[in-house]
């Protein structure tokens, strides 16, 4: 089964890079049209300067590579502060060796996470510093940084905390999960972080992701005060309140609009704001669990030879596993397919796009 | 005290490739495909080139139907000076210039500043 799943995604992938669009569009002209999309205020005639070259390049071979290359300028552009940027990178990385060091003292079973999360952010932050963007300065893109920093400091801290009382539940031999998890945090971060210039309505989308990501979290602290968690069946990984939260953000900022770019926006925005907050409260709740009890039969035969040290590590690494799976990493592609559910019903017209491409500068 | 920096080689080859003719307007993919370099390569040098003043940019005027207009470059008078001044030949002028200028107690004037590529 695996093996067919691979062949249909090789072949889907297969056909999505072979295919033309429409009007001629293929995957080269929409990944250097997103690139372009990103780059610093100040080099978006370079980037409007690429898009138009590789319209004039029809081998598609050549295409690729210049692909590959207008990637590699839009990821590092050209810096006007050289000094500014070396001396964010040295930061970041005394700051990433400290974590880790201390990681290594303190939790070993998180050094590796520790250590890819901290090598990622140092990354991003030399990348934004080289960028030099020029973020808006409004209450709603603010409060969207506040969330986005403390959904991420929520799920350092929790994972530090399970870490702390069950070191076993955290010991990732093969450090797949520790990678997976450091992967998909930061690039949250940075998916919430990075301005989209060219995106419209962004007030709207702002708002209605934050007033969603707000009352999705407060349903979800209220729920782990009020009701006693049983770790017996792992309560819903992928919460239907994220996915109502998504829905209505995406129905509420397309219907404001009028534009299902926006809706989706909002919808995908709002799923990356709550993701890192319901991984927090869920497995915060069970860190605080103290009855613990196998009642799923695989469990009952499998913990004898697990080699976990009591039942609470054993459910609580079983609990983590699916969390980082199911909720921050399935959670998003289907948060993205109920955004754009939300776009199509928030502005009546099914499967409609109002995309607009930008002008070419002049 | 500023730092010059040398000009890495494919920035050289560059700007010589826009000195050959330098008043004709140059494509981006056209300087790629002329001198071997990769896309990720050449537009950093043309976008540090412009930011030095060396490079003039432009946009195509014909319209040609269903595409966007592309992106033309070619050297300033700064550029070609600039361009002087690296080959061997322009560097024993320039070299000849500034002793003279020291010998005669005129002010010495470095080259061009450059942060390389």
């Amino acid at each position: 089964m695996p093996v067919v799943v691979l062949g249909v995604l090789l072949g889907l992938i297969g056909l999505m890079v072979r295919r033309p669009g429409r009007n001629g569009s293929d995957l080269p002209s929409h990944i250097v049209a997103a690139a372009t999309n990103r780059l610093p205020a100040g080099r978006q005639e370079w980037g409007q300067a690429m898009l138009a070259e590789l319209t004039h390049i029809p081998d598609r071979g050549r295409r690729w590579r210049f692909t590959i290359g207008v990637l590699r300028v839009t990821m590092f552009p050209p810096v006007r502060h050289r000094g500014r940027v070396l001396v964010a990178a040295s930061v970041a990385l005394a700051l990433a060796v400290t974590a880790t060091l201390s990681a290594a003292h303190a939790v070993p079973s998180l050094a590796v996470f520790v250590a890819v999360l901290g090598l990622l952010l140092c990354g991003y932050t030399t990348v934004v510093a080289a960028r030099a963007p020029r973020p808006p300065r409004t209450v709603a893109y603010l409060l969207v940084c506040v969330v986005a920093l403390g959904g991420l400091a929520a799920t350092v801290t929790t994972v530090v905390q399970i870490a702390g009382a069950h070191p076993s539940a955290t010991t990732d031999h093969t450090h797949v999960f520790s990678v997976l998890l450091a992967l998909i945090i930061s690039g949250y971060l940075a998916a919430a972080l990075t301005p989209r210039r060219t995106m419209r309505h962004a007030r709207a989308v702002l708002w209605w992701a934050l007033a969603a990501t707000a009352t999705a979290g407060t349903v979800w602290i209220v729920i782990a005060l009020t009701t006693s968690t049983t770790a017996g069946g792992v309560t819903g990984l992928i919460s239907p309140v994220g996915i109502a939260a998504t829905l209505a953000a995406s129905i509420g900022a397309a219907a404001t609009g009028r534009d299902t770019a926006a809706g989706t926006r909002a919808g995908v925005l709002t799923a990356i704001l709550t993701a890192p907050i319901h991984f927090a409260v869920t497995m915060t709740t069970f860190v605080h669990m103290r009855h613990w009890t196998l009642t799923d039969p695989y469990d009952i035969a499998a913990y004898p030879h697990s080699g976990y040290p009591d039942i609470a590590s054993y459910l609580l690494g079983d609990i983590l596993g699916g969390n980082i799976i199911a909720g921050l990493i399935f959670y998003p592609v289907i948060a993205l397919v109920v955004a754009r559910i939300g776009a199509a019903i928030g502005t009546g017209r099914p499967g409609s796009s109002t995309r607009r491409i930008a002008p070419v500068a002049r | 005290v500023t730092r010059v920096r040398r000009p890495s080689p494919q920035t050289l080859a560059v700007v010589q490739a826009l000195a050959e003719d330098p008043d004709r307007w140059r494509y981006g993919y056209d300087l790629c495909t002329e001198l071997g370099v990769q896309a990720g390569s050449m537009y950093p040098i043309l976008i540090r080139l412009a930011d030095r003043g060396l490079l003039e940019t432009s946009w195509e005027t014909e319209h040609v139907p269903g595409r966007p207009a592309r992106h033309l470059y070619r050297l300033t008078g700064a550029g070609r000076a600039f361009v002087a001044a690296m080959t061997p030949a322009g560097t024993r002028v320039a070299a000849a210039k500034a002793a003279a200028s020291i010998s005669a107690g005129a002010p010495r004037r470095g080259r061009p500043q450059f942060g390389g590529a």
